[in-house]
């Protein structure tokens, strides 16, 4: 996939570093305060969607720079969440019953999912790195179902359909972290996240994956390793879905399959593909407007009729399908680069359109097509 | 001994609709470069259109509609799918037929509900072979895919558009300079891949039940059979298809049936991971 919207702020980001770090500073201070200021119900949503925040981050940054697409990252999520929970719970397989005092600290639990999920991906990532983009599409959406089909094989480990209940509280020295001080620790993640990676992309190594990105025979003839550095990105995302996974175990305090639907992992594609692939902050945008949509669909689903259509009991799922469906395929026809940057780059060509009519008086030929536009100055 | 024979010819029939898709991919990816996320949608469009229709009228004119409609349904997904020339990449197609997958769920959801549907198989007859029970549903889907397997491999060889179809993929710029519509080849392969995924799915109803959701693992069943031979031999695409089947129910037979699919997916995985050593760039 081509990258022109992430190489073209190129120039600007040297200048700006110290003032971008500061606003990202700002930014990520509202966002922690936000939660404080919100209702019980909002700030589940809100959580969430901080919590698909830091997949969708790590998802753009391998579709951008290594024009690969993970459909599984649903999977790394899940076993986060599995992991966290599971070491947390002290579970033994034999009686099924869950000794509270057996399990590690919440804290060194969700430490250790990302480590679990980085490790996964380490080992399906090698042998498929060196593959193209379709191969390891359907490579990490088969791991995602071999994990979600593991839920059920191995229920006397993860409670199978009925899940496991997770009681301990996430806690650090002394203070619990629920509700909306989750939600804070959460998006002062994002914060953290979204600093490593913007410094990742304008670092050697993020010129290293510009220039994959931008034609990858050239930059393997100039002494980049490609497959090293696409295994890197790919194993960076797991870790990301794997800590968001970890966290999520103690915002729901339960894990059961509901939660790690496959349709998940391709939700995430949509979410980049709303950003833009490779924009991190636009990562972020998706992953909002995404839980945004998807709870109002919900809302609207469990109506009776809309617009004079009678809704079947399934309404909310053909609803979600149908938009997020629909979505994916607009965007990725006529926004590539994103709905974010593509829509704000149809204001600007209009913008640079009308500013040239008012020159000359009257708009000069060809410039009716946005692209030609850009390239003719 | 009789039990291991059972699961073989079980393991055959479902594996031909494994190969049937796996063939469709192989005809769509090698004419287009797209491998197509929603392939296993016309299976399950074949079966559940076969079941409506067929409330109206003898089930085989159903079939043969339900294939028709598929084939339309197609060409549609094909021009959606190839998107426009110089913007869309084949890793752009491979995500807008995840959307339009995701889109067919929710179509087919509200078309025809979310019951499971089946219905009267060829013959109610079973013949005994030595113990083991052979469905003549079993015998047609093995003769079906054998056919499309003979059919496409002649047809991709011998005729012009089949060659029409092979020359476009394999350079699309010299394609088009002597006058081959990259589109029109596009829509072909499309056309042809979903009639045929299609009538895979309507004769695989009648013992494994459809459920509008069913295309995910008919899909990505279809692409383990395909990636066999490297998503290019159709060939390669059949045996691997029944090699998934046989694999799969020896798993339902002798280990655990939760683990057919997961060990089905490990197997593909390992393919992939085997086929990658020495070939950058598959």
């Amino acid at each position: 996939m081509s990258t022109k919207g992430t190489t073209e702020p190129r120039r600007h980001r040297r200048s700006g570093t110290f003032r971008r770090a500061v606003l990202l500073a700002v930014a990520t201070a509202f966002a922690c305060w936000l939660p404080f200021q919100l209702s019980r119900e909002d700030i589940g949503l809100y959580d969430r969607m901080g919590l698909y925040a830091l997949v969708a981050i790590g998802l753009t940054l391998l579709m951008g720079f290594a024009g690969q697409v993970s459909l599984g990252q649903g999977g790394f999520f899940l076993i986060g969440a599995y992991t966290s929970g599971l070491l947390t719970v002290g579970l033994d397989p034999d009686t099924r019953l869950v000794d509270p005092n057996a399990g590690i600290d919440p804290l060194l639990a969700v430490a250790v999912a990302p480590i679990v999920s980085a490790a996964v991906a380490l080992v399906i990532g090698i042998p498929l790195m060196r593959l193209r983009g379709h191969y390891l599409a359907f490579a990490t959406l088969a791991f995602a179902l071999i994990a979600w089909s593991l839920l059920y094989a191995q229920d006397r480990f993860t409670g199978g359909q009925f899940g496991v209940t997770v009681a301990k509280r996430l806690s650090v020295a002394g203070h619990d972290i629920t509700g909306a001080t989750h939600a804070a620790v959460v998006w002062g993640l994002v914060g953290v996240v979204l600093l490593l990676s913007a410094n990742l992309v304008a670092s050697r190594s993020g010129r290293a994956l510009q220039a994959i990105a931008a034609d990858e025979p050239a930059a393997a003839a100039s002494g980049i390793d490609v497959a090293a550095f696409k295994l890197k990105l790919f194993v960076y995302a797991a870790a990301l879905a794997g800590l968001a996974g970890g966290l999520f175990t103690f915002y729901a305090q339960f894990l059961g399959p509901e939660d790690f639907v496959i349709v998940l992992s391709l939700l995430f594609v949509v979410m980049v593909s709303i950003g833009g692939l490779g924009s991190v902050y636009g990562a972020v945008v998706g992953s909002v407007t995404i839980v945004w949509i998807e709870h109002e669909l919900r809302a609207l689903g469990t109506h009776e009729s809309l617009l004079g259509w009678h809704l079947p009991p399934q309404g909310p799922s053909i609803l979600s399908l149908g938009v997020f469906g629909l979505l994916l395929v607009v965007i990725m026809l006529f926004f590539p680069h994103g709905l974010l940057s593509g829509v704000l780059g149809t204001i600007e060509a209009t913008r640079r359109r009308v500013a040239r009519r008012d020159r000359t008086g009257e708009p000069p030929p060809g410039v009716s097509d946005p692209q030609r536009t850009r390239e003719s100055r | 001994m009789t039990t291991f024979f059972q699961l073989i010819v079980v393991g055959i029939s479902t594996g031909s609709v494994f190969a049937i898709v796996g063939m469709s991919l192989v005809l769509v990816y090698r004419a287009t470069g797209i491998v197509n996320f929603a392939q296993g949608v016309f299976a399950v469009l074949g079966g559940l259109l076969t079941y409506s229709l067929g409330q109206h009228m003898s089930l085989v004119v159903a079939a043969v509609l339900a294939t028709v409609i598929s084939a339309v349904a197609g060409t549609v997904v094909a021009v959606v799918a190839v998107g426009f020339r110089g913007r869309t990449t084949p890793l752009a197609s491979l995500i807008i037929t995840v959307g339009i997958a995701l889109l067919a769920e929710a179509l087919l959801l509200t078309a025809f509900g979310e019951v499971p549907r089946s219905y009267r198989a060829v013959s109610d007859h079973a013949w005994n072979i030595g113990g083991v029970l052979v469905q003549p549903q079993y015998a047609v889907l093995a003769v079906v895919a054998l056919a499309a397997a003979l059919g496409l491999t002649l047809f991709l060889r011998r005729t012009i558009v089949g060659q029409a179809l092979v020359a476009a993929a394999d350079a699309p710029r010299a394609a088009e300079l002597i006058g081959l519509n990259l589109r029109s080849v596009a829509v072909i392969a499309f056309a042809i891949a979903a009639a045929l995924t299609a009538i895979g799915g309507l004769l695989l109803a009648p013992t494994v039940p459809v459920t509008y959701n069913a295309d995910l693992s008919i899909t990505i069943n279809g692409f383990a059979a395909a990636v066999f031979g490297g998503l290019a031999s159709i060939r390669l695409a059949l045996l691997g298809g029944y090699a998934l089947g046989v694999v799969e129910q020896l798993v339902v037979g002798y280990v655990d049936p939760q683990y057919n699919l997961i060990i089905a997916l490990s197997v593909m995985l390992v393919l992939i991971g085997w086929r990658s050593r020495g070939e950058l760039a598959l």
